[in-house]
């Protein structure tokens, strides 16, 4: 199979988790970064310790595609922070955006439109402004394993363990206590 | 008008995770972990080669054959919009709307402030996200998939910032189902 054909399956199949998780739907992601309402977090984080557990099990058995990306940490810092004031003004990412716009979301589709023209600005701004920042603070493309030493499995195990205990430990209240009472 | 409450998600956070991680092993497995961002300056190069050839083949980004091509991401934004719009059609979700609950509670049903902000806000999350080398998706979810260094400031400036605008645009706490 193509990967054209396995990409179109494989974002198929994340564009409806996104859209069936709430993960595409701006409510439920100011709820998270408002702190009022836990869903999209927890979708989030187990999302985040099954690809890390599943993508240790890929490696180990020499199975695995990775695509590590390069750690500059001052272009990236910034990245996240722009990202973050986007993603905290509107409740949608890049995929998201797309994911919302798709099920029939009309200000997604503008926001969309807003990423078009970010794209484009960054190309112009790439030669003189990017490149100069990307390169300050630039550990290349490292991993947590490599950098320090311990072996990926010393961090693979203890986060999914520890994140699946506080998610099944803050499972119940978040869910029944009616723990955030709505305002207004 | 809307009924002003956020709705339960169609899948409970668990499945949705657990469905989502299998889908990002599936990836990697196959060709490369998620990512989504990229393809928007894909599409851009593609217009700017088209419009002034000189200028791209001199860019140090756009002139690489990464952004030249429609290749794996391009087709995986692709299947992405379309697996969002069949599983909103499906699951009895599928709606024409220009507004969220949650900024309807603080700024009114106006259309156009929403539009307004989602564009600007469009625009930092791409600028933002190509800055990091890779959004919500490549940076932050196949990030620490990977366990990549880069993860780690990534993950600490988007959630604090994004908190902190959230914080600021949205005041008003809707009700929310539960």
């Amino acid at each position: 199979m193509s990967t054209h054909v396995i990409g179109l399956i494989v974002g198929g199949l994340f564009g409806a988790g996104l859209f069936l998780g709430g993960l595409a739907d701006p409510d439920k992601i100011i709820g998270t970064l408002r702190l009022k309402d836990f869903h999209a977090l927890r979708t989030i984080a187990v999302f985040v310790l099954v690809g890390m557990l599943g993508t240790w099990i890929l490696e180990l058995s020499g199975m695995a595609h990775l695509s590590v990306k390069p750690a500059a940490i001052l272009a990236v810092s910034i990245g996240g922070a722009l990202l973050g004031i986007g993603f905290g003004l509107t409740g949608y990412c890049p995929g998201t955006g797309l994911a919302c716009a798709a099920s029939g979301r009309i200000d997604a589709l503008v926001t969309v439109a807003g990423m078009f023209i970010g794209a484009l600005v960054f190309i112009l701004i790439y030669p003189a402004v990017v490149q100069p920042i990307d390169a300050i603070a630039n550990y290349e493309k490292v991993t947590l394993p490599e950098i320090t030493g311990i072996a990926a499995g010393f961090w693979v195990v203890p986060i999914v363990v520890v994140g699946t205990i506080a998610l099944i430990l803050t499972g119940k209240k978040s869910e029944n206590t009616g723990l955030i009472q709505a305002e207004k | 008008m809307e009924d002003l409450i956020v709705k339960k998600s169609p899948l409970p956070w668990w499945a949705a995770g657990l469905f989502l991680g299998l889908v990002q092993v599936l990836a990697i497995g196959l060709v490369k972990p998620l990512g989504v961002s990229t393809q928007f300056v894909v599409a851009d190069a593609k217009i700017i080669h088209a419009i002034d050839k000189e200028y791209a083949d001199q860019h140090p980004l756009i002139s690489g054959e990464k952004y030249q091509k429609f290749g794996y991401g391009w087709w995986l934004d692709i299947g992405l919009v379309a697996g969002a719009f069949i599983a909103a059609v499906l699951a009895g979700r599928w709606k024409l709307r220009a507004n969220t609950v949650w900024w309807q509670v603080t700024h009114g049903t106006s259309v156009a402030k929403r539009f307004i902000f989602g564009f600007i806000g469009g625009f930092f999350i791409l600028l933002g996200a190509r800055f990091a080398h890779g959004c919500t998706s490549g940076q932050f979810a196949s990030g620490w998939a990977q366990l990549s260094l880069s993860a780690v400031p990534f993950t600490v400036t988007m959630f604090a910032f994004g908190m902190l605008t959230a914080y600021l645009v949205y005041p008003k706490v809707p009700k929310i189902e539960r």
